[in-house]
């Protein structure tokens, strides 16, 4: 297998009530860089993201058939496997959403929401954790004051950081970004995207946008996905 | 231009709907008022008694609606006590887990319950007490326990739907966000859906509440009579309010008898306010517990 490979995708297939939406796609991701998946919208680009983490299965009606191989600390696993623990995967595998989903609680809840699901319930490392997160967001020096206010009272670029604060905190080794700027203005954008470059040094990124200016700017390798097929791009 | 003369005649229509049923809100309640507010005395409540005395339960009422009073607060509490539980509870496994025909089906159920008259389900609950009586345990009688469960019975089916409908209500983004971050299903119900889902579950709870006040029918002919005194047992007699309210209007001999109807009235309405505030405030504890303000 490919040394530098981190994700590797053969024959996925995802159908939506009875409506093929992926067919029959493979595709190798690379270890630690930007992999971004572009193309037109509704094509079902933020449809391949939840095959990655299993997220789909949440949704009633959806289905997927074929292997995707990730490459963790232990070794290579299936992560369409039976066996295969989906909170353990989800903490692997972490997501951050088109539109920035804090949960209606203060900037320090939500940080923590994530470790408190996983049962980490000292104090001391909870607070550092959310620091150490927040620094990596470049959002600790904007919040560190009023880490007990309401999260929805932040700008739309904070709260975007905030939830890939919150996706960092259980130090994946994947995260997937749908969209992840496309509701922010072009400064808020542009921050991100820096972001997202600095991240990639020890994580893998997969990046759905379809801004092409964007793509050039950020990503390593491109894929295209249209018409239920997912294509290399130049 | 037709389109903005439309809009305006459904802001009016909108308007008027509206101050028209607080208009019939305000006649009502200045009727009450007008009819039994000077009957509103301590005496009302306890006749003759010393109140100190009767609300430590050291001397029995006679001649005041104390033991209504105690009857109908216990009665509700007992039978919402009795229906929220399983009724969140079927909420639940009717939005996150129940899926195609099964659903269907229990939604067709739940919704024929719910539209079954409360003389028929004090009807039903009395044919089982007779029963039980008959068959089993020979000292079970109409009692405050089978109105208590009677109504939970009438009003489970509110629980039921209030709780599916809330939940279901929660847009698709939210309700995946916990999952991506490593969520269980069950971690997900009770540390986002049900949270974010309090105000819809607590309003069903509110209707239940008042329903389960105001019910004359399910408890006429499960266990209320006129005079019981405080309840002592769940297993005995007990008084309620509307069922008073009830018979003083269909028999009463002077004018005075009715006024004290009409105050009857009047504190049956300021208890289901008591009840409804305190709804309230169990919701804005919890949602605070969870998250800021909903």
């Amino acid at each position: 297998m490919n040394a530098d490979a981190k994700i590797i995708i053969e024959n996925l297939s995802f159908f939506y009530r009875r409506r093929q939406v992926l067919t029959d796609i493979s595709a190798v991701f690379p270890a630690a860089a930007i992999t971004a998946v572009t193309g037109p919208s509704g094509q079902g680009k933020s449809t391949l993201l939840t095959t990655l983490n299993r997220l789909w299965e949440e949704i009633p009606g959806a289905a997927a058939t074929g292997i995707v191989r990730m490459q963790f600390e232990d070794g290579w696993r299936d992560v369409n496997a039976p066996d295969i623990d989906l909170p353990w995967l989800r903490r692997r595998v972490g997501m951050v959403f088109q539109a920035p989903n804090p949960l209606p609680a203060s900037v320090y809840k939500n940080m923590a929401f994530p470790l408190r699901i996983a049962g980490v319930s000292n104090k001391r490392e909870v607070e550092a954790r959310v620091e150490d997160a927040l620094r990596q967001a470049f959002l600790w020096r904007e919040v560190k004051d009023r880490l007990d206010h309401d999260a929805r009272t932040l700008s739309g670029g904070q709260q975007q950081r905030l939830c890939i604060a919150r996706a960092l905190i259980l130090e994946p080794e994947i995260l997937l970004l749908d969209e992840p700027t496309s509701s922010l203005d072009a400064e808020a954008g542009r921050v991100i995207e820096e972001l997202l470059t600095s991240l990639k040094e020890s994580r893998t990124l997969v990046v759905v946008s379809h801004y092409q200016e964007q793509v050039k700017r950020i990503a390593d390798r491109v894929f295209r996905l249209e018409k239920g097929s997912l294509q290399p791009q130049a | 231009m037709k389109s903005s003369w439309n809009e305006k005649a459904i802001v009016v229509f909108a308007w008027l709907s509206g101050l028209g049923l607080l208009a019939i809100f305000a006649a009502v309640i200045g009727f009450l008022i007008i009819h039994g507010g000077r009957s509103l005395q301590l005496s009302l409540v306890f006749g003759d008694t010393p109140p100190l005395a009767a609300l430590f339960f050291r001397q029995r009422v006679f001649d005041g609606l104390f033991p209504a009073i105690v009857g109908t607060v216990a009665l509700v509490l007992l039978a919402m006590g009795i229906a929220i539980p399983p009724g969140i509870a079927a909420g639940i496994y009717m939005a996150e887990y129940c899926r195609g025909k099964t659903r269907r089906l229990l939604g067709l159920f739940f919704d024929i319950l719910a539209g079954i008259p409360s003389i028929v389900i004090g009807l039903f609950g009395l044919s089982v007490t007779i029963f039980l009586h008959r068959h089993f345990f020979r000292q079970l009688y109409p009692s405050l326990l089978i109105s208590a469960l009677s109504l939970a019975f009438l009003v489970l089916p509110y629980l039921i739907r209030t709780t599916q409908g809330a939940l279901e209500d929660i847009p698709m983004d939210v309700r995946l966000s916990a999952p991506a971050m490593g969520a269980s299903r069950l971690q997900n119900i009770f540390m986002v859906l049900l949270p974010r889902s309090l105000k819809g579950i607590s309003s069903g709870i509110l209707l239940a509440t008042g329903r389960c006040a105001e019910d004359t029918a399910v408890i006429m002919l499960t266990g209320v009579v006129a005079t019981a005194g405080v309840p002592r047992s769940l297993l005995g007699n007990y008084e309620a309010l509307p069922f008073y309210i009830y018979y003083i209007s269909s028999q009463y001999a002077d004018r005075q008898e009715l006024q004290r109807g009409f105050g009857a009235a009047i504190i049956l309405l300021f208890i289901c306010a008591l009840l409804f505030a305190a709804a309230l405030a169990v919701r804005r504890h919890l949602s605070r517990r969870f998250f800021y303000h909903l």
